[in-house]
C-alpha cells in the first residue's frame, strides 16, 4: 500500500492540469463523465451510524441508459433502471415495484451548469487535491448552499476519469449526513444485457405499477410559497401503490435541489398525518390542508419541505389570492 | 415576527403552550433577540396589567424559561444532533435565554419608570453577561404542534418508501443514487402493507 500510495502521490504531482484547477471546469467534465461513462463498481454508503455495500453496474449505449443497484449487504434487494423506467426488486417481501414515465423524464442525469440561476443558490469552491487510498489523486469541489433550504456537497472527482469517487452530502453547517465512496470502479464500454437481469425469479414476485397516468398543464395545486429559488418543474397526476385513487404529483426544484409533492385525498377512517420521516438523504414532511394529506419528500432540509407543504393551496384559491393581491395594489 | 408566534409567546406567558411547541420556542429565543425582547414586553405588559405594586414577571418567566429549558428533549428537531455540543448549547442557551429576558425585562420597567423594579434576578444578568453563542442552523420558521400522544408521527414507512419511489426520477443527479441505495436498504420496511388491490402480472 505504501508504494502505491507513493505511486498515487506521485502520479498526482506528475499530473499537472492543462487547465485552470477550477471548481466549475471540473463539475462540467464530471458531468460529461456521468452522462457517457459504462461501469463497474461498488461503493459504500454511510450514514446515520449506518455503512451499506451496493453493487452497481452502469451502461451507456446509444443514448440509453441501463443502470443496476444491488444491495450487498442485506437480502439481496436491487433497483434496475432502463432509461425510463424504475424497477425496484424486494425478494425478502416477493414484491416488485415498477414505475415507467414516458417521455420528459430526466433520468440520463445530466448535471446542470452552475451558473446564472443556480449561482444565486450555490457557490462552487475550488478545495484542492486530495489523494485517495483506491483511486489515487482526485480533485476536490465543494459545492456549498447559500442559504439553509438545501443542501451541500464535496465532491472528489478521479483526475484521469472524471467520475465522483466519493461525495459528502452535508448540512448548512457543514456536517455530513451522507458518505458515499466507491471501493471499486472497473470502465467496460461492453457490458452486455444479462448484467441487468435481477438475480431472482421475476415469476415469483407480486408486480404493483405506479406510474405517471398524465402531466398535469394546470393543476389543481399550487404552492401559495416556496423558497427562495424553487420553481415548480412538472406536476401530473400519479398512480401510487397504495392509495386507490390517483395521487397528485407536483414537482419543484431550485435547479439542483428538488421536492415532490403529493397530495391525495385520506383513507376514509384514517387519522390525519403530520410529523417529518427520514430515509437515508431524503426527508419527508406530512401535513393536511383543506382535508386533504399533502406529502412533500426531497434531499433537502426539512424546513424546505414544511414551507413548500404549508403553502399548499388549492390552485383556485391562489389565483383568488392573487387576484386579491393585486386589487389592493391597485 | 408573525402573529402565530406571538400567539405562542402569550400562551407561554400563560403557562398554556404545550411542552412540544415550547420546546420549539425556546428553541427559537435561544437565537433571536427581536424574539426575546418581545417576549420582555409581553411578561411587561402582563406583569402592569395584573400589578399591585410589584412587578415580579422577570423572575417568574426567568424562572420558566430555565426550566422548560432543562426539560427540553435532545432531539427536539427529530435530527441528529451532537451530544455534547447540545449539551453545552442547552445550558447556555438556558441561561442566556433567561439572563436576557430578565435584563430586558427590568430594562423595560425602569424605562417605564414604574415603581418596584427591583428583580434579583435581573442583578445576577447584568453581573455576568451572556455568552455569544453559535449560530444554530436549523431554523424552523414555522412551529408545527406535534401529534396529540398516540397519533402517528410521520408517513408510514412503506407510504415514505412508494413516495420515493415516485420521486426518484426527479432526485438531483448528484444524490440520485443515494435515494436508490436508501430504497433498497435493508433499513427500509416492509411495503407489503401498502399494496393495492389488484395486482400486475410482471412483464
Amino acid at each position: 500500500m505504501t508504494s502505491r500510495l507513493a505511486i498515487a502521490t506521485a502520479l498526482g504531482l506528475a499530473a499537472t492540469p492543462v487547465f485552470a484547477e477550477n471548481g466549475q471546469e471540473w463539475l462540467t467534465r464530471m458531468g460529461a463523465a456521468l452522462s457517457n461513462a459504462s461501469y463497474v463498481g461498488e461503493f459504500v454508503s454511510e450514514s446515520a451510524g449506518r455503512t451499506e455495500r451496493f453493487a452497481i453496474t452502469h451502461r451507456v449505449r446509444d443514448g440509453v441508459v441501463s443502470e443496476r443497484l444491488v444491495s450487498l449487504t442485506g437480502q439481496g434487494r436491487e433497483l434496475v433502471r432502463e432509461n425510463d423506467e424504475v424497477v425496484v426488486y424486494l425478494p425478502d417481501q416477493k414484491l416488485a415495484i415498477i414505475e415507467r414515465r414516458s417521455g420528459r423524464s430526466d433520468l440520463l442525469g445530466a448535471l446542470p451548469q452552475f451558473e446564472g440561476r443556480m449561482a444565486t443558490w450555490y457557490r462552487i469552491d475550488w478545495v484542492g487535491r486530495e489523494t485517495l487510498d483506491d483511486f489515487g489523486p482526485t480533485a476536490v469541489v465543494a459545492v456549498r448552499p447559500r442559504d439553509g433550504y438545501r443542501f451541500g456537497y464535496r465532491l472528489w472527482i478521479d483526475v484521469d476519469s472524471h467520475m465522483p469517487v466519493r461525495s459528502d452530502l452535508s448540512d448548512g453547517s457543514g456536517r455530513v449526513i451522507e458518505r458515499l465512496r466507491f471501493t471499486r470502479l472497473d470502465f467496460d464500454g461492453d457490458i452486455p444485457d444479462s448484467a441487468f437481469e435481477p438475480a431472482l425469479d421475476r415469476h415469483k414476485l407480486r408486480w404493483v405499477r405506479q406510474s405517471p397516468q398524465a402531466d398535469d398543464e394546470a393543476p389543481a395545486w399550487r404552492a401559495a410559497q416556496v423558497p427562495p429559488g424553487f420553481r415548480l418543474s412538472a406536476s401530473g397526476v400519479q398512480a401510487l401503490a397504495g392509495p386507490n385513487s390517483p395521487v397528485s404529483h407536483l414537482v419543484y426544484s431550485d435547479g439542483l435541489a428538488t421536492v415532490s409533492v403529493f397530495i391525495r385525498v385520506p383513507k376514509p377512517g384514517r387519522v390525519p398525518l403530520e410529523g417529518t420521516s427520514r430515509s437515508g438523504v431524503a426527508s419527508a414532511y406530512t401535513t393536511v390542508v383543506d382535508g386533504h394529506q399533502v406529502t412533500a419528500v426531497g434531499e433537502v432540509p426539512t424546513r424546505t419541505l414544511k414551507t413548500i407543504a404549508m403553502s399548499l393551496r388549492p390552485a383556485a384559491v391562489t389565483a383568488d389570492e392573487a387576484r386579491a393581491a393585486a386589487n389592493r395594489r391597485n | 415576527m408573525t402573529d402565530r408566534i406571538k400567539e405562542q409567546l402569550s400562551a407561554f406567558l400563560d403557562g398554556e403552550l404545550p411542552d412540544p411547541e415550547s420546546a420549539l420556542l425556546l428553541k427559537r429565543l435561544e437565537r433571536d433577540d427581536e424574539l426575546r425582547s418581545a417576549l420582555s414586553r409581553y411578561s411587561l405588559v402582563g406583569a402592569v396589567l395584573r400589578s399591585d405594586g410589584d412587578v415580579p414577571a422577570a423572575r417568574h418567566v426567568a424562572a420558566r424559561v430555565s426550566a422548560a429549558i432543562a426539560r427540553e428533549p435532545a432531539r427536539v428537531a427529530g435530527f441528529l444532533r451532537r451530544p455534547g455540543r447540545d449539551a453545552f448549547l442547552r445550558g447556555a442557551a438556558g441561561f442566556a435565554v433567561a439572563a436576557g429576558v430578565a435584563l430586558g425585562a427590568v430594562l423595560l420597567v425602569q424605562q417605564a419608570g414604574l415603581p418596584g423594579a427591583e428583580a434579583p434576578d435581573a442583578v445576577v444578568a447584568q453581573a455576568e453577561p451572556p455568552p455569544v453563542l453559535p449560530p444554530v442552523v436549523e431554523d424552523p420558521e414555522i412551529y408545527v404542534t406535534p401529534p396529540a400522544p398516540g397519533a402517528p408521527a410521520g408517513i408510514p414507512p412503506a407510504e415514505f418508501a412508494n413516495y420515493l419511489v415516485a420521486h426518484y426520477g426527479y432526485a438531483s443527479p448528484l444524490v440520485r443514487r443515494s435515494v436508490g441505495a436508501g430504497l433498497i436498504s435493508d433499513d427500509e420496511p416492509a411495503l407489503a402493507d401498502a399494496l393495492p388491490p389488484a395486482e400486475t402480472p410482471a412483464p
